[in-house]
């Protein structure tokens, strides 16, 4: 491990200017204390953005929840406004790691989180995503990776919120120099779609401040998974389907799902296949359909393209209530 | 047997006598004793799975800040055969520093050929892992009867080709030591199965007495076979700690125990087993290759991780043919893993077995019942099938109906057990109070608390007057907990350590009867001096064989995969049982280690890089809480049969049982253990083409076979090393 110097940013502004230097945000650590360890990460300068004011609160507004960064997964998990609003998003939360990681994690960590590939995460395997020339999983132990990608890296976002909020059709609100920026979830991820390097849009200064996430009245939504073990794993897939019912036909309806693609994976054709129509089976099977039809399922990822489609029919079948 | 008849503790549910101290954090164990001036080691282990290294070199490192000692494992050039094998080690003032020491040792190597997969392994072509010598190795066909003609006059002969993966021990405490050299005086405070096989081989390997080597195990959380000796890590801390003058402590991580620490080996099984028409086994054959790691061409009979097991298993037809092959990959080396051979060994069989009940339209629990030789296995078939409602959930094959779809399996083991040659000794104090003292150690079956209720029971006295003092070599003799045989050979030793007790308490007290309301009084006699008495293992107290039985049930969605085991029953024969609590414990932890094995368990090789890609529980993934079914647990209580340990036998059938559970509720057969969503979608056809999967795909185990049928019918050879232990 490198020497490095710590320092705490009292706003998000300096927080910005401090990290410039081969720094790196510490919010939660769950996932830059693993890369430091594993020698994945070598900053100079650890910023401690625990303190930046406003970053710690959920509040709920007459059109949309605000979750600070620095709200931590156990608290968004258990807050009875968000259960309520927007369940998709606290069940998200809850199916991050362990209570542990839950009670550290913070919501701004978990959408920023770095890759889970396990060549990745090996220090000494130089992959396209630590500037190597080549993937690993292209014809390597690949059950984990993903069914759709642009570029060479098949290591998919594993990041539960951001499938939730894919969903919701949520914003972040990012620190860009001296200015904040807000971005859609689709901007947050979309440099992961096309560069190999990518883990996300956002430079090593730009930091997220916060979570907005727009609250319709009789809006659904939920959030379902499935991983190898029934607790503290990661998912193989998850599928997150929101939207209103409105006479028993859905409305403003989108369905993300999660681990199968670089960026969390929505489809326009797919919302649209639903929209107006009733939640059933059939209805999401055809949105399904249209969700993965481009899925490539290469060597030991195609068995996720059964599970993305039953994971759809149960997500959108759920908003029946 | 000489066992009381009517008991206070024996028998009777008592919890464990450290589950205070472990529970708040008082009990020590290894990575908690923090000796003045102690040094942090840490190992540099190879990162190329075959490599000729040609020089080491320490200077950089020696000289970096807080370094204290820097060693080589081997002299001199050598060869790497699989990436984490150890090269050098060092000790200094922080863990950090050690860390960051490592990567200043430098290592001049030249990357050589590797292979990792077993089924690459075994062609002609592959690398060799060690030059000059075949990667495959298997015994002489061991042949009995008519095999070719029983198949021909069989009523139905079934096939089965299945796979086991490597398991990874993975105990929660992971391996290491505290080594303390004081002139001629050796400590070793030890993560231990074995205080006295540590010491001999410190003493050995150190070249120090056995007389002044001490090793100490106070708590220990778990090995599973892999803690029977210091280790390289052990030997290296040893090595620190002399060369530093300072103890040096040296504890792995939880990366380094998926990579060099054992392992259970893999298996590619391809099965064929035939029956009359009344449903009586009358041929076997098995065509088999594993892996058992970088050194394989050891017949070492299941006993020691070598990559051969018993077959076929716990049945016995007429006429049998048995081909075995050991296939060296670039990987770390297996060994002794909770019931070695036995969980392989039955998955197949068991598989088989099943797929034979199928053809033959006969109940999978009768089929048992009337073909296995165990006497009290089919008793417990009986009982079991009763309490678990067998009859009731049993249906055809697939005919549960989905989209989860149900089934249930059945499975049995068998284990020697058996242990002996422990002693013991009994110091009364005049107040009353007794120590028990005996150089065993708790590997977590609750040794400590065995040893607490015999003594409890045949002195008559309560629990708390009784001290129990274990996990030191300085205390009399005592063997490895190893072979589920801790409590067999220890709880004799104390029951004549309590005969020859009375018997002295009786003389010096003049008392006829000194036990319970009688041993205050009898203890005041005995003033300054306190009695000490010896006693050890005698026979007619404990025996071996166990033998055990278990019902699964299962629920598998068939839409994602996923399998979901509610219910495994237990009914295990043990003997006399010493503490009831204890006992279920060990039975829990095995179905769980089972489930495990069944379900979520395996090394993930990459054929690439010969990297371990889920060396830690991130991507190795043990069963959790959320993941158990519902465990019940028959005791067949024998005590007329005396102590029989079952800490293995217990984790023996519970996959096979949740395997053949799947296929009942599947109508097709997962053939790849562990039986994870995708292996379960390609089993059911849902996997789109184009994908391979993770599978063994049936042309490569073909190959592999065909190689095992067609190696020259050799002896088997010497093992080209150990386990995990150092050359």
């Amino acid at each position: 491990m490198n020497a490095f110097s710590y320092v705490t940013a009292q706003t998000a502004g300096s927080a910005v200017e401090l990290v410039r230097e081969r720094g790196r945000f510490l919010a939660g650590g769950m996932d830059l204390l693993g890369e430091i360890k594993d020698g994945l990460a070598e900053p100079a300068v650890l910023v401690n953005v625990k303190a930046l004011p406003g970053t710690r609160e959920i509040v709920v507004a007459k059109d949309k929840v605000v979750i600070g960064a620095n709200v931590t997964l156990a608290t968004l998990a258990e807050h009875a406004e968000a259960k309520k609003l927007l369940p998709a998003l606290a069940q998200a939360a809850d199916a991050v790691g362990s209570p542990q990681m839950r009670n550290v994690g913070t919501v701004g960590g978990n959408l920023a989180q770095h890759s889970r590939c396990w060549y990745y995460r090996q220090r000494d395997v130089r992959c396209v995503k630590k500037g190597g020339s080549r993937c690993f999983a292209r014809g390597g132990e690949n059950k984990y990776h993903s069914l759709f990608t642009k570029n060479m890296c098949l290591s998919p976002c594993v990041s539960n919120l951001a499938v939730a909020l894919s969903a919701l059709d949520a914003a972040v609100v990012v620190q860009r120099g001296a200015k904040t920026v807000t971005l859609a979830i689709a901007q947050l991820y979309e440099r992961a779609w096309s560069e190999p390097k990518a883990h996300h849009s956002l430079a090593a200064d730009e930091l997220i401040l916060r979570v907005e996430v727009p609250v319709a009245a009789g809006a659904r939504s939920a959030y379902v998974r499935i991983a190898e073990k029934n607790e503290f794993d990661w998912a193989l897939v998850s599928c997150v389907a929101a939207g209103r019912i409105e006479g028993g036909k859905l409305r403003g309806v989108r369905v993300a799902l999660g681990s199968v693609a670089p960026i969390p994976w929505q489809v326009k054709e797919a919302n649209a296949a639903l929209e107006g129509r009733e939640p059933t089976a059939e209805n999401a099977a055809k949105a399904a359909e249209r969700l993965l039809k481009d899925a490539e399922p290469r060597e030991q990822i195609g068995y996720k393209i059964p599970i993305a489609q039953a994971l759809v029919k149960r997500a959108v079948t759920a908003l029946a209530g | 047997m000489p066992w009381p008849k009517e008991t206070r503790w024996l028998g009777k549910e008592t919890p464990r006598v450290d589950g205070p101290a472990k529970v708040t954090g008082r009990a020590k164990f290894t990575s908690d004793i923090v000796l003045p001036g102690v040094l942090h080691g840490a190992i540099l282990r190879a990162k190329w799975p075959a490599a000729h290294v040609k020089s080491v070199n320490l200077e950089k490192a020696r000289r970096a800040p807080g370094i204290k000692a820097a060693i080589l494992v081997n002299e001199g050039e050598f060869e790497v055969r699989y990436a984490g094998q150890e090269i050098a080690a060092l000790a200094g003032t922080s863990k950090q520093a050690v860390l960051d020491a490592l990567a200043l040792i430098e290592v001049s190597a030249e990357p050589a050929a590797f292979v990792v997969k077993e089924l690459e392994a075994v062609k002609a072509d592959a690398p060799q892992v060690f030059a000059g010598k075949a990667n495959l190795t298997e015994g002489a066909a061991k042949e009995t009867g008519e095999v070719a003609a029983a198949f021909a006059a069989a009523a139905a002969v079934a096939e089965a080709t299945v796979s086991t993966p490597i398991q990874l021990h993975q105990p929660m405490e992971p391996h290491g030591h505290t080594v303390q050299i004081d002139g001629d005086e050796l400590t070793a405070w030890s993560s231990t199965q074995g205080v006295f096989a540590c010491r001999d081989s410190f003493a050995k390997s150190m070249n120090f007495p056995q007389s002044k080597v001490r090793v100490t195990c106070e708590h220990m959380g778990g090995g599973f076979g892999s803690k029977f000796n210091p280790g390289v890590e052990g030997l290296l801390c040893a090595k620190l700690a002399q060369a530093a003058g300072a103890p040096v402590k040296l504890m792995l991580t939880r990366a380094e125990e998926g990579l060099a620490v054992g392992n259970r080996p893999s298996s590619f099984q391809k099965l064929k087993l035939a029956a009359d028409a009344e449903g009586k086994l009358t041929a076997f054959e098995i065509y088999s290759v594993g892996t058992p790691g970088f050194a394989a061409g050891a017949n070492q009979g299941g006993g020691s991780g070598g990559a051969s097991f018993p077959a076929p298993y716990i049945y016995k037809p007429a006429a049998t043919r048995v081909k075995q092959g050991s296939v060296a990959v670039n990987a770390g080396q297996s060994c002794a893993f909770r019931a070695p051979g036995h969980p392989v060994a039955s998955v197949g069989m068991e598989a088989v077995l099943d797929e034979l009940a199928v053809k033959l339209g006969v109940d999978p629990v009768e089929i048992r019942i009337k073909n296995d030789p165990h006497e009290i296995r089919r008793k417990e078939y009986a009982l079991g099938a009763e309490k678990f409602g067998w009859k009731e959930k049993y249906r055809k094959p697939g005919a549960s109906p989905g989209p989860v779809k149900t089934g249930v399996g059945v499975a049995g083991a068998a284990w020697m057990s058996g242990g002996r040659g422990t002693q013991a000794e009994i110091q009364v104090n005049a107040d009353g109070t007794v120590e028990v003292r005996v150089g065993t150690q708790d590997l977590g079956t609750g040794s400590r608390t065995v040893v607490q209720v015999v003594a409890a029971e045949m002195l008559g006295l309560d629990r708390d007057r009784i001290t129990v003092r274990i996990g030191d070599s300085r205390f009399p003799p005592s063997g490895s907990s190893g072979g589920s045989q801790t409590t067999a050979a220890v709880s004799p030793a104390i029951f004549d350590a309590c005969e020859n007790v009375l018997a002295e308490l009786k003389k010096v007290s003049g008392l006829d009867d000194p036990r319970g309301a009688n041993w205050k009084a009898a203890c005041a006699k005995l003033g300054s001096a306190p009695l000490q008495v010896r006693g050890k293992w005698r026979e007619g107290l404990s025996t071996g064989g166990a033998g055990g039985v278990q019902f699964a049930e299962v629920g598998v969605d068939t839409d994602m995969g996923a399998v979901k085991v509610k219910k495994v029953l237990v009914v295990q024969d043990c003997g006399l049982v010493v503490n009831k609590l204890t006992c279920e414990s060990q039975i829990n932890g095995g179905v769980i280690m089972g489930l495990g094995y069944a379900l979520y368990e395996q090394r993930v090789m990459d054929a690439r890089t010969g990297f371990v890609l889920n060396p830690t529980l991130e991507n190795y993934k043990l069963p959790g809480a959320a993941d158990l079914p519902e465990i019940q647990i028959m005791l067949l209580d024998m005590p007329e049969r005396g102590v029989i340990g079952v800490g293995e036998p217990c984790t023996v059938p519970t996959a096979s049982a949740i395997a053949n559970a799947v296929a009942n509720a599947l109508g097709v057969r997962v053939p790849d253990l562990p039986l994870t969503p995708d292996r379960v979608l390609a089993a059911l056809g849902k996997v789109p083409k184009g994908a391979t999967g993770t599978a063994a795909r049936p042309d490569a185990t073909a190959g592999a076979f065909a190689a095992v049928a067609a190696a020259p019918e050799a002896e088997w050879v010497e093992s080209n090393g150990g386990c995990h232990s150092y050359t």
